[in-house]
C-alpha cells in the first residue's frame, strides 16, 4: 500500500547521491519483517522514475534479515 | 520526506486542525503524487512539499578529465571512490529521514518529560472512545494533549476536546499513516508541559503505521472483540510492534463469541513481550489496569 511512497524516497535518495551520473541498478536489501512487498515495489519503480534520470535504472532486491529496509547500493552506467 | 503511501491523491494537502481556533495549517502541500516526481538528477531535491532539515552534505562532482573527484562537506555516508562504472555503497535506510525526524521527537519528548504513546488500530477498534474515558478518568491528576490522525475532519480532536483534554487534528488527505514530521508539527502547536501524557492516535489501519516512527515511547495496539481473535496473526507487522495490546470491547463478548483466551495466545504468538489488557471503553469494566498501567508510567 505504501510502496510507491517508499519508491519516491529511494529515488530522491538516490538522485541525490548519484548528481548526473547515471545509474544503471539500485540494490535494496528487504528483510522478511520489513513490512514491504517486491513485486509492488518494483511495479512502482517503473512508475515513479519515468520522465527521470533514473528512468533506465533497475531495481534489485538483496536478501536481508529481520525488518532491514535498506538502500544497499548502486551501480553506474560504465562512462561513455 | 516523501513516504506518502500509494494511495495519495495529489489534491489532497496534509493539514493540521486546531479545533480551538478552528485554524487549518497545510504541513504538506499538494500531496505527493501531484509533485513528487520530479527527481530528475542535477535536481537534488524536488518533492512537493517543505522539508525542515539543512542539506548540509553538499557533493560536488567534476568529470572533466575522466577521473572522479570528490569534495564532501559533512558527507559521511560510506561509499566507495573509483571509476565510472563503480558500485557506490549507500548502506542507507529507506525511511531514514522519517527516522531522523522521529529521533529529534524522542529526544524532545524525553527531554520535557513527555511520555508520548502511539495508538495503532483498524477504524472503529475504539481509540477515540477509548480516549475519552481516558481523558475523564485522568484529566483531573494527569494533563493529557492528544494528535488525531485521520484522512478527513477533525470530529476526532473535537470529541476529545470535549472530554477535556487539548487536542489538534491531522487531516494526512489520502495518507493511510502518520509520519514524524506530521507528529513534530502538531507537537510545535501543541507544545506539551512536563509530566504529559501525549496521546497520537494514529490514522486507523493495521498495515502502514507499523512501519513509520514517530518518535513515541511505546506503540499500542487497539484492537475489539467484534473484529475477531485472529486479527494479530493476520496483520503481525503492527502487533509485532507494540509493547501493549489493549483488548476493547469485552461488554460485547458474550454476543459475538469472542474467545478471549484465543485471542491472547494469538497476540502472544506474535508479540510475546506485548502486555495485555482486556476492558470496555464503554463500560469502564477492566478500565483501572489501563489507567493504572498510565499513571505508572507517567508519574
Amino acid at each position: 500500500m505504501h510502496e510507491l511512497g517508499l519508491c519516491r524516497n529511494i529515488l530522491a535518495i538516490v538522485s541525490e547521491h548519484a548528481g548526473d551520473r547515471p545509474v544503471r541498478r539500485v540494490r535494496v536489501a528487504v528483510g522478511p519483517l520489513a513490512c514491504v512487498e517486491r513485486p509492488a515495489l518494483a511495479f512502482c519503480w517503473g512508475v515513479v522514475t519515468e520522465g527521470t534520470g533514473l528512468a533506465a535504472a533497475e531495481l534489485a532486491f538483496v536478501e536481508a534479515e529481520g525488518d532491514t529496509f535498506l538502500i544497499k547500493d548502486y551501480e553506474l552506467e560504465e562512462a561513455a | 520526506m516523501c513516504g506518502t503511501c500509494g494511495c495519495s491523491d495529489p489534491k489532497n494537502d496534509v493539514a493540521l486542525i486546531d479545533p480551538d481556533s478552528g485554524e487549518r495549517t497545510v504541513l504538506r502541500q499538494g500531496g505527493i503524487l501531484g509533485q513528487g516526481g520530479d527527481h530528475a538528477p542535477g535536481h537534488a531535491h524536488a518533492h512537493g512539499h517543505a522539508h525542515d532539515h539543512a542539506h548540509d552534505h553538499g557533493h560536488a562532482h567534476d568529470h572533466a578529465d575522466g577521473h572522479h573527484h570528490h569534495r564532501h562537506d559533512g558527507d559521511d555516508r560510506p561509499h566507495a571512490h573509483g571509476p565510472n562504472g563503480e558500485v557506490i555503497s549507500l548502506e542507507t535506510a529507506v525511511l531514514a529521514k522519517n527516522d531522523g525526524i522521529a529521533a529529534r521527537n524522542r529526544g524532545w519528548f524525553e527531554g520535557r518529560g513527555v511520555l508520548a504513546l502511539n495508538l495503532l488500530s483498524s477504524p472503529g477498534a475504539g481509540k477515540t472512545t477509548l480516549l475519552e474515558r481516558t481523558i475523564r478518568e485522568l484529566g483531573d491528576r494527569v494533563r493529557i494533549d492528544v494528535i488525531e490522525g485521520d484522512q478527513m475532519t477533525a470530529n476526532d480532536a473535537e470529541r476529545v476536546r470535549a472530554a477535556g483534554a487539548r487536542a489538534v487534528q491531522i487531516n494526512t488527505g489520502a495518507g493511510c499513516h502518520l509520519e514524524a514530521d506530521m507528529v513534530a508539527g502538531a507537537v510545535a502547536r501543541l507544545d506539551p508541559a512536563p509530566g504529559t501524557i501525549l496521546m497520537i492516535e494514529n490514522v486507523g489501519n493495521l498495515v502502514c503505521p507499523a512501519m513509520f516512527d514517530l518518535g513515541e515511547h511505546l506503540k499500542i495496539a487497539v484492537i475489539s472483540t467484534t473484529e475477531g481473535e485472529d486479527k494479530p496473526l493476520k496483520y503481525p507487522h503492527i502487533f509485532r510492534a507494540c509493547g501493549l495490546v489493549l483488548i476493547n470491547k469485552i461488554d460485547l463478548s458474550p454476543h459475538v463469541g469472542f474467545d478471549d483466551a484465543a485471542c491472547r495466545a494469538n497476540i502472544r504468538e506474535i508479540a510475546p513481550e506485548a502486555e495485555i489488557i482486556a476492558l470496555s471503553a464503554r463500560t469502564g469494566e477492566g478500565f483501572e489496569a489501563w489507567t493504572g498501567w498510565l499513571t505508572a508510567r507517567s508519574a
